[in-house]
């Protein structure tokens, strides 16, 4: 699977423009005009929003107007255009995504602490290489340093799931 | 003469034995930051505010702020021994520095980079020092259409004068504008552009945008080149420092100019990484003699370094006098700032002026502590790079996602950071500058503040920005720098043009 820069550049355009079409319903529910005391609202986000669709339709059409660029050089001998994503960057993001996913997932149920120990432990034994009880140490290591510096000296509690209560830590 | 007085008046406060400690502790955290990928000066500030929320507001800033001179040291330090910039603005100093350092002589290339970064620091600080009494009485006269004016012109020169694309730094703009309106509006009291989502109702903090934009942006980028660190050996050799230093005073035409490129670029919006790259280019250009540059040039670190450090120090000026930051960093701290209940802007230097001048003296004794520092401890802070990325990766990931949660203990700021970090991978990716985007959210209240309040002046009159000489010189001015610079690019480039058709 590979992603062309063209694809990845016509998505970011739409979605941006998305953005700003939501800016301006979400802004015209509010009113954008002028009442007694001043602009209302929406006014400000409104205006703002329309600018950010005005500017995502050019970088659209500016895509387009490279691409064809791009095919047009590509036809007449030159390098062809360069992936946003080939199959192997894609492969290895898509991992490393998965995994941060599966940590945030695990860090709001289970809390922070045993979400980054399991990251950690899981990320060097099983992309790294390194023996299981070695990696299990480090993530330990660096939870306990986690523990230290934020509970322990900056007074300020981290994210907790329901095993830290029972090794009488709150 | 008053600026003198007070100057040593902040000498006073700075140098206490709590401030120097706080010095030292922020220099060493920032050169953490700076060497580790993933982990730069904005949102490695942004990891530090929620910390700061227990130290008074001028321990606070001077902590901060020495960790952006030691973000800056330290992402030097990574471009000359691993060819890997730390920062987006010590880029240019790879070309040069890396070269230099393969070919056996890393203690001269790292030396040449910290006495210039320290030297260009030095120069920021020193125009500081100057304008600030000038910069604050001017803007005491500055009303909301002139403020308007003013960001006006900060988001016009990120356009005009950025390297990106103009419509792409547009779309970063008027995305940050956006996410900055999100929640409670302070002027009306209504609830805004929350779609019904309850967690939205508090708005989206800067922080957590800037910790996923930078933080896991920057890591996702990493992880799709596979990178591999090949490092150079890292000793520092004590009489190699010494006579690096002796000849330092040939480079003092590149020193002069480079300066003054950093001057002008931290001052006016144009922020660190332009600034090095601008000099750099213009080093080359103008250089007669000698090995070419690219292959371990001397002149090719002194350039960079010096704009970089003397652009990322006078970004401070616009700052604190006229509250506009100059560079993604300088926004953080604003916003840390506005946090800690201070109102960055002229009255800042009439009712702050411990704070004020504290922290200007401060940047002096920090970049001196940080020159030192980071010569002495270069090898232990070279080999947080040898430790496998396997390893160091889930770490920062689990440090940006614990940062980001202690902004509000909010959960819902976990998904965003998450987003956020797709999002700059993704803006980074295809061109579109972040810095506006993490500008406009930190400004976006203010600017909105502004602008209300001007047109409930002129009754929803847009002539009240031209209204009087100063508010409309700020803004042609903006409007000059808004269609100037991309204007006489094409201008030269028809000019070049013509002769050959």
């Amino acid at each position: 699977m590979t992603i062309k820069v063209f694809h990845a550049e016509l998505g970011t355009a739409v979605a941006t423009g998305l953005l700003g079409l939501a800016g301006v319903i979400g802004a015209s529910e509010l009113g954008y005009g002028w009442e007694e005391s001043g602009p209302q609202a929406g006014y400000f986000p409104f205006y703002v929003g329309l600018i950010l669709i005005g500017a995502s339709l050019w970088n659209l059409v500016s895509a387009f107007v490279h691409h064809r660029e791009a095919v047009a050089h590509a036809a007449s001998g030159g390098d062809t255009e360069e992936p946003f994503l080939d199959r192997e960057r894609a492969g290895r993001l898509g991992v490393f995504i998965a995994a941060l996913l599966a940590f945030v997932i695990v860090t709001l149920t289970m809390g922070i602490y045993v979400g980054s120990i399991l990251y950690i432990t899981w990320s060097a034994w099983r992309q790294g290489g390194y023996r299981l009880p070695l990696a299990f140490g480090v993530g330990l290591a660096f939870a306990v340093a986690l523990y230290v510096i934020f509970e322990a000296i900056f007074k300020i509690p981290l994210l907790k799931g329901p095993i830290e209560p029972l090794l009488g830590i709150y | 003469m008053g600026n003198f007085d007070l100057l040593m008046h902040g000498f006073g406060i700075a140098i206490t034995p709590m401030h120097l400690m706080l010095m030292v502790g922020g220099v060493m955290m920032g050169l953490i930051v700076g060497v580790l990928p993933g982990l730069g000066a904005p949102n490695g500030v942004s990891l530090l505010i929620p910390l700061t929320f227990a130290l008074d507001p001028t321990s606070a800033i001077i902590l901060l702020s020495s960790m952006y001179w030691g973000a800056l040291f330290g992402g030097s330090t990574t471009s000359i021994l691993f060819n890997i910039p730390g920062e987006p603005s010590s880029v240019a100093t790879t070309f040069d520095g890396y070269p230099l350092a393969r070919s056996g002589q890393s203690t001269r290339a790292l030396t040449l980079a910290f006495m210039s970064a320290g030297f260009g620091a030095l120069l920021g600080v020193i125009v500081i020092t100057l304008l600030a009494g000038w910069a604050s009485n001017f803007a005491l006269k500055f009303g909301a259409p002139e403020y308007f004016a003013v960001y006006f012109l900060a988001f016009a020169a990120f356009i005009g004068m950025g390297s990106a694309a103009p419509m792409k730094t547009l779309v970063s703009l008027a995305a940050g504008l956006l996410l900055a309106s999100v929640g409670m509006d302070s002027v009306t009291g209504s609830i805004r552009l929350t779609f019904g989502f309850e967690d939205l109702l508090g708005g989206i903090s800067f922080l957590v945008v800037v910790i996923g934009l930078f933080g896991i942006g920057e890591l996702l980028s990493t992880v799709q080149e596979g990178l591999r660190f090949r490092g150079v050996a890292s000793k520092i050799d004590l009489r190699d420092v010494f006579k690096t230093i002796a000849e330092l005073p040939r480079y003092w035409a590149t020193y002069i100019r480079s300066g003054l490129i950093g001057i002008w670029m931290g001052i006016t919006p144009g922020g660190p990484t332009a600034a090095s790259f601008m000099s750099y280019g213009i080093a080359r250009s103008s250089s007669r003699k000698g090995v070419p540059f690219g292959t371990g040039r001397p002149e090719g670190i002194v350039a960079p370094e010096t704009a970089d450090h003397s652009a990322g120090s006078c970004a401070m000026l616009p700052m604190l006098a006229l509250g506009v930051p100059s560079s993604a960093t300088a926004a953080v701290m604003m916003g840390g700032l506005m946090i800690w209940g201070l109102t960055p802007g002229p009255m800042l230097f009439a009712t702050q002026p411990d704070f004020v001048w504290g922290l200007i003296a401060s940047m002096y004794v920090s970049n001196l502590i940080g020159v030192i520092l980071v010569l002495a401890t270069v090898p232990m802070f070279a080999a947080l790079l040898r430790i496998p990325f396997t390893i160091i990766g889930p770490m920062i990931v689990a440090i940006c996602f614990v940062g980001a949660y202690t902004v509000s203990n909010a959960t819902f700021d976990l998904w965003l950071v998450l987003l956020f970090g797709l999002v700059g991978y993704l803006f980074s990716r295809l061109d579109y500058p972040l810095a506006p985007l993490v500008l406009a959210m930190v400004l976006g209240h203010k600017a909105e503040n502004a602008f209300h309040q001007s047109m409930v002046l002129s009754d929803g009159s847009l002539g009240i920005f031209f209204a009087n000489p100063l508010v409309s010189s700020i803004m042609i001015v903006g409007i000059a720098l808004l269609v100037l610079p991309k204007l006489m690019q094409h201008g030269s480039r028809l000019w070049r043009r013509a002769p050959v058709e």
